[in-house]
């Protein structure tokens, strides 16, 4: 049955005022620095958290961003708390990326994170010594495999182009094999690939950070432990935030989200008041 | 037609076989296979960049000619790839043999920065606009599984965010903080739980019945061709 004109006109005069309602709960509450109050950080991001606190000083971390611009607003916060947790506790983070449009994004976020110790921590982060960059090289799966055998083989120079054998924050790490933990920050299948041609593979705990909306595509990796925690979204973020006693763009974004959140949650109940109304009066059928 | 079809289905059988059966040889000389593979899957991929620029552009060109409708949008695919790749080329004048100086904005950075970055960022955050409106024009209490799922979603979307916190606060007091997020948790950790293991389960067992057809030449489809 075709809609009337009429309806599709409403429709459309709807959709117009949605998009003004969401537009401004999400820009109103950024633009007047609202913050939330008090909250808890969810179970498997404290659990991520306590992961990276528990490793001693001059422990290696492989963080892997593999993301794009395209997700950098859930995304980004996280690597940045992850890079400065790091350098808070003297860990040695060395950062690869898996996606060619991510490089220079991967590239700020630890240059922001290194130049942030200083006034943070009151440590500056020296690369290829406290930190190490080692940036985007081809072959997806192969890649990892070729990780596994020899990490240096498969990065012989960092994103500067230093090499890195005798590199002293690579020192002893021959593989992935000699790495406690690896965390990668996705928004796409490389989360399961690290998981298949990785962690399980050559035996290292694993965490990861991901998107709102591929969240719920982990939980059956947490249960079985093949992740050791996960940071889901830009909460998950702003959890690592609070978690780390830094506030910074994940905590800032969340009276946004929150907004967001309960706007759409009255939307639907007030669509769904106005339809159960029209149905007990006759005036809306199945 | 055994070059067409014989020849094909034999490079995927050896290919497929040789990709599988090395997994199971703990031996050097299947690493060193591994990193052949490897450097080919570069080479490839260096053509495969060729090739699919080209199809991009001729795709383009082809709108721009016939001035089908929005074609003033591929003109700004061209102008677009040639300000960045002119860019890429030009290094600061340091041609394009020459690395980039590190933690020195160039202009091709720039162009990353300040317009790739917001623009990709952008049509990510369009999708909360669409979710919105479809959630309120589409998602009706029309039966009871239709009910059960509101509520679930309700809560899921409450409990996420730290407002649920305080909203538990201000009803049952500093213990009733916990109360839709520690609700929230619980739908995902079982009733999600369940439903993306079995399809997760479902969808693996899918592709290796997959793969095992295509390595057999069961399934022919990626050939082209209707059989």
């Amino acid at each position: 049955m075709a809609i009337p004109p009429s309806e599709l006109r409403r429709l459309a005069i709807t959709r117009h005022v949605i998009y003004v309602l969401v537009a401004a709960a999400v820009v109103v509450p950024l633009a007047l620095g609202l913050t939330p109050g008090k909250f808890e950080a969810t179970p498997y991001s404290h659990k991520l958290f306590d992961k990276v606190n528990s490793l001693p000083p001059g422990t290696r971390v492989l963080l892997s961003f593999d993301f794009d611009p395209g997700t950098e607003a859930e995304l980004l916060p996280m690597g940045a708390a992850l890079l400065r947790h790091c350098f808070r506790n003297r860990l040695v983070p060395l950062v690869m990326t898996n996606i060619p449009s991510g490089v220079d994004l991967a590239r700020k976020i630890v240059k922001e994170a290194a130049d942030r110790s200083e006034p943070d921590w009151g440590r500056k982060q020296t690369s290829g010594v406290d930190y190490v960059f080692l940036g985007y090289r081809p072959g997806d799966v192969n890649l990892l495999l070729n990780m596994g055998e020899n990490l240096k083989g498969a990065f012989q120079n960092d994103y500067y182009g230093k090499p890195t054998e005798d590199m002293p924050a690579l020192k002893d790490i021959r593989s992935l094999k000699d790495l406690p933990l690896v965390i990668d920050l996705a928004a796409s299948a490389w989360v399961e690939l690290w998981i298949v041609y990785g962690a399980d593979r050559f035996n290292f705990a694993y965490g990861a950070g991901v998107t709102a909306v591929m969240g719920p595509d982990m939980y059956p990796f947490l249960q079985s432990g093949q992740m050791v925690g996960m940071l889901n979204g830009l909460r998950g973020a702003a959890d690592y935030e609070v978690l780390l006693e830094k506030l910074d763009r994940g905590t800032f974004g969340m009276m946004s989200q929150s907004v967001a959140h309960v706007l759409v949650i009255v939307l639907v109940l007030a669509a769904n008041a106005r339809f159960v109304y029209r149905r007990l009066t006759g005036r809306e059928k199945d | 037609m055994w070059y067409k079809r014989t020849i094909p289905l034999a490079l995927v059988f050896v290919a497929g076989l040789l990709g599988f059966v090395h997994e199971y040889i703990p031996h050097p000389l299947s690493g060193e296979f591994r990193e052949e593979v490897t450097t080919s899957i570069r080479i490839i991929g260096g053509f495969g960049l060729f090739i699919g620029a080209y199809s991009l552009l001729h795709m383009h060109f082809s709108r721009i000619r016939r001035r089908q409708s929005g074609w003033g949008y591929s003109v700004f695919v061209f102008l677009g790839a040639a300000v960045m790749i002119f860019l890429g080329l030009w290094n600061e004048g340091d041609g394009p043999l020459v690395d980039p100086q590190p933690d020195v904005m160039t202009s091709l950075q720039w162009g990353y920065y300040y317009v790739l970055v917001p623009c990709q960022a952008t049509i990510f955050s369009i999708l909360a606009f669409f979710m919105a409106s479809a959630a309120f024009r589409t998602f009706r209490v029309r039966n009871l599984s239709a009910a059960l799922l509101l509520g679930a979603a309700i809560i899921v979307m409450f409990g996420r965010v730290p407002i649920s916190e305080e909203f538990g606060r201000l009803l049952f007091g500093e213990g009733g903080s916990q109360l839709f997020p520690k609700a929230s948790q619980v739908l995902m950790d079982y009733p999600n739980l369940a439903a993306k293991r079995g399809i997760l389960l479902g969808v693996s067992l899918g592709a290796i019945a997959q793969s095992l057809r295509i390595l057999f030449g069961i399934e022919r489809s990626y050939m082209g061709g209707g059989d």
